[in-house]
């Protein structure tokens, strides 16, 4: 189904007709040159905007809370019910990293996460190619791309030539159909103008990903497999202050702790909440063991997990090329910086090999 | 799915048992049967303080009790410690791949281990003993720090033995004065002379701190063990027992769910297998 917007309405008409009944989320722009997620009971014309690029948020914070109350004790918390809700102008890198969560949350160790899967659930994404891009941004050097090609229940692409509407759900279709008094089908000229776009943004964000070090197409899993007795990570690590931004701004990062504690009434609580690996005591044991207890051995583990236990686990990176630990490092360590050093130690590994 | 995945159900503690002076066997009723295997691994919660990763030293064939052999060691171990009958606590699970059994028979079994990691032995053993002639041959080789730190003393003087069934010995780092066995580490009694055994077929099971493991490996491999036959318990921070928080990832593996028990071929190759 590929629909463009009817002649007598225009694109505020359509996205208020998707909100209809539905908690809104949408990007606003925060006066820097950055987008935040904001909630609303609609779509706001003049307020709300698709966003020439990802906002601020990891979008897993609409799934996967910073802090979510599980219950006293034994007896599990009465949640408020999630309402529906519509989520506007979602970038591909977040949309992408959503499959890193459900693989964790809906399928890992053989059981669902009830509250990640109800979130899910109640949630209608309405995705948006990029029109721009941050300097940070590299998706391209990680296989991925600024348009969303799936994940998304409705996408949105913006062209001089009209707007294209795409489904790849059938709730995204529901969606259409309900709204259809709004549209009409895209003519082919539409869909040429939007490949066209497309392209040229790809070429661009690869050109970009590749002035910064990580050309589209290398293989950073093997070379963070090369990479393990390199001294880039005491190098990296000398200057890490390990405050754990990078994992809890990062959109694929899922790791969380269940806190106990006390509550209000002084009952015992548990909460689950975002963890961070950099942390010292991430890995730590009873007994003063610690299975990484080097920053050096942390900020491995990080580039590990993302660059080679999920392709090995799930058969891609646990990294879209967002660039927002690169925004959030207080450092200023640049995760292309690491991933370059990576493919030319290994590069210069391999051509070593092969003059042997 | 259980919407209680991250939540305890109660426990009662019915029975403590002080083992040595820093460790004690806690025996617990869940409000609801807990079956579990040998190698598993339950939750406990001390309310308001914290939860940590236990594998029962209790017989599996028992499911509406099961005792745990407990190291004070920390946080959450220290107020476990603190406990008297009759106390709440909560339990998760059990969580985890257990010692694979029905691949053990007809085969000689040995049992090494150390410290507090001869909690999960005992399971494993009870478990064998149920069925002790399906096994061609039990071994047990244990090692303590010293006299005191032997745990389940009187059933390491009478009952493993299970009346002449088992081949036991014991060893301690340090002796003291009234000390009449081995004095050494573990490895020192997996030597020819004091273990005859069969590596060609044999299973070799162990559990322990990671540098009695390390070297107890080493040790087995020297006399010819096959790595797939070597089974190892491994600790690592795992906290919610599904695969999900991220915090026991070994290489490729989550211990909660891929382990705790895993065969030595299956992690020999990772260079962090032994960090600590």
């Amino acid at each position: 189904m590929k629909m463009t917007i009817s002649d007598a309405y225009g694109l505020n008409d359509v996205l208020e007709a998707f909100s209809q009944g539905r908690e809104v989320y949408a990007p606003e722009a925060d006066g820097h040159g950055h987008y935040r997620l904001v909630r609303a009971p609609t779509w706001l014309p003049g307020r709300h905007t698709l966003g020439a690029y990802r906002q601020t948020e990891p979008l897993k914070v609409l799934f996967f809370q910073p802090r979510e109350f599980l219950g006293t004790f034994t007896a599990e918390a009465d949640r408020e019910p999630i309402p529906e809700r519509i989520v506007f102008g979602v970038k591909n890198c977040d949309l992408s990293s959503l499959q890193i969560h459900d693989h964790v949350f809906l399928n890992g160790g053989g059981c669902k996460d009830p509250y990640y899967a109800a979130a899910r659930e109640k949630t209608i994404l309405v995705s948006s190619d990029c029109d721009d891009f941050l300097d940070v941004c590299f998706c391209a050097g990680v296989g991925e791309q600024p348009y969303a090609l799936k994940g998304f229940d409705i996408n949105i692409s913006s062209t001089p030539a009209g707007v294209l509407f795409e489904v790849e759900t059938d709730r995204g279709a529901d969606l259409l159909r309900a709204t259809a008094r709004y549209l009409k089908p895209a003519n082919p000229a539409l869909l040429d103008a939007v490949r066209t776009q497309r392209k040229q943004k790809h070429e661009t964000l690869a050109v970009h990903s590749e002035k910064h070090g990580v050309k589209p197409g290398a293989d950073l899993r093997h070379a963070l497999e090369d990479s393990f007795g390199s001294t880039l990570w005491q190098d990296f690590a000398a200057d890490c202050v390990e405050c754990g931004a990078c994992n809890f701004i990062c959109c694929t990062c899922h790791c969380f702790l269940l806190a106990d504690g006390v509550n209000a009434d002084s009952e015992p609580a548990r909460t689950k909440q975002w963890d961070a690996c950099l942390l010292r005591n991430f890995a730590a044991t009873a007994g003063g063991h610690n299975a990484r207890p080097l920053r050096t051995q942390r900020l491995h583990h990080r580039f590990d997990k993302k660059f080679s236990y999920f392709p090995k686990v799930l058969g891609r990176y646990a990294c879209d090329g967002c660039g927002r630990c690169t925004e959030a490092c207080i450092a200023k360590i640049d995760i292309r910086d690491v991933l370059r050093r990576a493919i030319d130690e290994s590069d210069a590994l391999h051509a070593h090999s092969g003059d042997c | 799915m259980s919407p209680t995945l991250y939540m305890p159900i109660p426990a009662t503690v019915e029975q403590i048992k002080d083992e040595t002076p820093l460790i004690k066997t806690l025996t617990i009723r869940p409000r609801d049967p807990m079956a579990f295997q040998a190698g598993q691994f339950v939750e406990l919660t001390v309310p308001g303080i914290g939860e940590a990763p236990f594998t029962p030293s209790s017989s599996p064939k028992i499911d509406e009790r099961m005792e745990i052999t407990i190291m004070r060691a920390g946080k959450v171990t220290d107020k476990l410690h603190e406990l008297s009958a009759s106390a709440e606590i909560g339990v998760r699970g059990p969580f985890g791949r257990p010692y694979p059994i029905d691949d053990f028979k007809g085969r000689e079994i040995l049992i090494a281990g150390g410290g507090c990691g001869v909690g999960p032995l005992r399971s494993l053993l009870l478990a064998l003993a149920e069925d002790l002639d399906s096994y061609k041959r039990v071994i047990v080789r244990y090692g303590a720090r010293s006299p005191l730190d032997v745990v389940f003393r009187d059933a390491a003087q009478r009952g493993w033995n299970l009346g002449g069934a088992l081949d036991v010995l014991i060893t301690v780092d340090h002796d003291d004065a009234d000390w009449h066995g081995h004095v050494g580490v573990l490895p020192s009694i997996l030597t020819e002379e004091h273990l005859q055994c069969d590596p060609e077929d044999g299973i070799a099971v162990m559990c322990g701190p990671p540098i009695m493991m390390r070297f107890t490996v080493d040790t087995l491999l020297d006399r010819g063990y096959n790595p797939q036959n070597i089974f190892l318990s491994l600790e690592r921070n795992m906290s919610c027992g599904v695969g999900k928080c991220g915090h026991c990832r070994l290489g490729r593996y989550h211990v909660c769910t891929d382990g705790p028990v895993f065969s030595y071929d299956e992690i020999q190759d990772n260079p962090r297998l032994w960090d600590d």
